[in-house]
């Protein structure tokens, strides 16, 4: 036996508790998960969950998954705030931390500020911005300042609007893990690299376009899987603010399953969707990653 | 022609370069040399406008180049670490600056292609720049920015991350495309040999101060001051502190421990007994013979080192101590009282107060 499988070997007797406790709360409540959403089972049903092969539906559930309207606009809902939220996040984050690569007054205190939207607890930045949104809230006085006369819109109870100021919420609290995660690139774009293509006579668009973008592709798909991910699990500041409304107006898929869970109660449904889901997003993150791995570094 | 008239570079209350005038003519390789931290890449950066004078003048010709970017001086670049575009192909690299700004796509071709055929790049041309050889980097690097025909080139100690055998042969080199190149270059260097074998002149720097510019062998030859003395050669010139005496024979040093040291040519004389705060009595290792006992100066040989070509011995301990050199054949031991002069017209004399030699050999 080689040395190497040797320590292989005891690397995996090393990890095997820390491997079956995630195996137990990953691979588990998938199963069970799976279990259930082929099935009628509810909690209100009286039987245990075990039982609820009882309920056997013939697939039903999946068959319902892709007739499910408001399931889909609910998804089409969560592409368009992903489809804004994202590249607004991502140009301003890059936008803040290429201005934060030079030296400035104040640099330190801006950044503390800058990066603080982060560590607000997104329940807390919720109610923040449903009063600031309120017709008679600071977002319409301060627009009143400009329009010069009284401006009274009811944002959170206008379909499109509500969505917008969702979407605002959003862009707030997450472009500063875009700029974060950023600056983290822009410093690792080696220095003499750039004073390279300068003397070579490049001017500022095109060393940024030759040398710091091909050098930050990795970490800026990182930074996009990140928040494409996290965008598209939208739930709690948006819960918070409009409930999904008003109407359906801003129900993403995180929100449409919580009610479907909490209101109706149908989980074996709940299950399906929530699996149909998982799969879909696992099969473009591993396409993605995939493509992420082939760009030469 | 380069001219840095009153070159003054602070870093905070950290003064890098404290005075500079150097003029570097058309076509000249010049070396900046000294010890790390003593203001050359500080000198060379300023050049290329990749920092700001605190103080003083820049001019390329009659041209002052405050305030002139980095990108319009026309000026070349090679990096310590080479800078290369790791993510771009070898041909890429090079036709990095010709891109750039914008030439008709059939030029960036031609110069590209002659620029690898001059260097010898033709087979690795589509090659990634990655995981290439270092000494085929450093040969991009320098292609990178010859190709775009700058009237003056910056080495940035380009052979200091190359191992000795390849450093020899790239010394020889870089001398050759300098010539081919026809251009200004100046080379900082910390590396004394790199300088004397390429460099026109030398510009020797310690402490954010110019010491002493010149060739080669006026360098090595004549010393300007103690610590040019001292940091040129190796092993650098021996230095005695010593009091002007005077008899009948003429003008000598008392060396101390070491004894008198040989009459001072008339000149010197003058010179030594000019000087108020005392005299240093220098002499090349190189440049000593044996003779016979009770002719020269004695001292017990501390260390016998053998370097192939040469010996050196060390001869004496603690401050006066000595160090020469001779051929690797000649039986010396440890222990043993050598006699030993330094050839006529070798002995340097410097002011041991200021530093600086003393003139009139």
């Amino acid at each position: 036996m080689t040395p190497r499988s040797e320590t292989a070997k005891l690397g995996f007797r090393l990890t095997l508790p820390a491997q079956l406790l995630v195996l137990f709360i990953s691979v588990f409540p998938l199963l069970m998960q799976a279990y259930i959403s082929l099935t009628d089972w509810s909690p209100l049903s009286g039987q245990p969950w075990t039982q609820a092969w009882a309920f056997w539906n013939n697939f039903a559930n999946y068959v319902d998954v892709l007739s499910d309207d408001r399931l889909w606009s609910a998804l089409g809902r969560t592409a368009l705030v992903m489809a804004v939220c994202v590249p607004v996040e991502f140009l301003l984050g890059l936008g803040l931390a290429t201005l934060f690569m030079d030296d400035f007054p104040g640099k330190r205190v801006l950044y503390s500020i800058l990066i603080m939207p982060m560590m607000v607890v997104p329940a807390v930045a919720g109610y923040m911005f449903f009063m600031l949104f309120q017709s008679g809230g600071p977002v319409n006085d301060i627009l009143s300042m400009f329009a010069g006369g009284p401006v009274t819109v009811a944002w959170l109870s206008d379909p499109t609007l509500a969505l917008v100021a969702v979407m605002v919420a959003d862009i707030w609290q997450w472009t500063p893990l875009m700029f974060l995660i950023l600056l983290a690139g822009l410093v690792g774009v080696p220095e003499d690299q750039i004073k390279a293509a300068t003397l070579l006579g490049a001017n500022a668009w095109q060393r940024f376009t030759s040398i710091v973008l091909p050098r930050m592709k990795v970490i800026i798909g990182i930074a996009l899987a990140i928040r494409v991910i996290e965008c598209f699990k939208i739930f709690d500041t948006l819960f918070i603010m409009t409930g999904g409304g008003p109407g359906v107006a801003t129900e993403t898929i995180s929100v449409y399953i919580y009610k479907i869970a909490t209101q109706d109660l149908i989980w074996g449904y709940v299950a399906a969707i929530a699996l149909s889901i998982l799969i879909v997003l696992s099969v473009v993150c591993v396409w993605a990653l995939k493509r992420m791995a082939r760009v030469p570094g | 022609m380069i001219r840095l008239e009153n070159l003054v570079k602070r870093f905070g209350p950290f003064t890098a370069l404290k005075t500079m005038d150097l003029t570097i003519e058309d076509g000249e390789f010049v070396a900046l040399l000294g010890p790390s931290g003593c203001g050359k890449s500080t000198t060379m950066n300023m050049i290329a406008g990749m920092e700001t004078p605190s103080e003083g003048r820049i001019l390329f010709g009659d041209r002052d180049m405050a305030g002139v970017p980095m990108g319009r001086r026309g000026v070349g670049f090679v990096f310590q670490n080479y800078a290369i575009f790791t993510h771009m192909t070898v041909r890429e690299n090079l036709s990095y600056g010709l891109r750039a700004t914008r030439r008709p796509a059939s030029e960036v071709a031609q110069r590209t292609a002659a620029m690898a055929d001059l260097l010898q790049l033709g087979p690795m041309l589509d090659r990634p720049a990655k995981g290439l050889s270092v000494n085929i980097l450093q040969r991009v690097a320098i292609g990178r920015s010859a190709v775009m025909e700058p009237a003056i080139f910056l080495l940035d100690e380009p052979l200091s991350n190359v191992d000795a055998a390849f450093r020899a042969v790239m010394r020889t080199e870089l001398k050759q495309l300098q010539r081919s190149f026809r251009q200004t270059m100046v080379y900082v260097t910390h590396d004394q040999l790199e300088a004397m074998t390429m460099a026109d002149r030398i510009a020797v720097m310690d402490h954010g101060v110019l010491q002493h510019v010149g060739t080669p062998l006026q360098i090595y030859n004549d010393p300007a001051n103690l610590f040019v003395a001292r940091f040129i050669g190796s092993p650098g010139m021996n230095l005695l502190t010593g009091q002007v005496v005077e008899d009948a024979t003429g003008v000598a040093l008392d060396l101390g421990g070491l004894g008198r040291s040989p009459v001072l040519a008339p000149a010197q004389a003058r010179a030594a007994r000019a000087a108020k705060g005392g005299v240093v009595f220098g002499f090349r290792p190189e440049q000593a013979a044996l003779v016979a006992e009770g002719q020269g100066m004695a001292m017990p040989v501390s260390l016998v080192e053998r370097i192939g070509a040469r010996t050196i011995l060390h001869l004496g301990v603690g401050a006066g101590a000595v160090k020469v050199v001779f051929e690797n054949d000649a039986g010396f031991e440890v222990g043993k009282m050598l006699h030993f002069a330094p050839h006529p017209g070798a002995v340097r004399l410097f002011d041991a107060q200021t530093g600086t030699a003393l003139g009139g050999h």
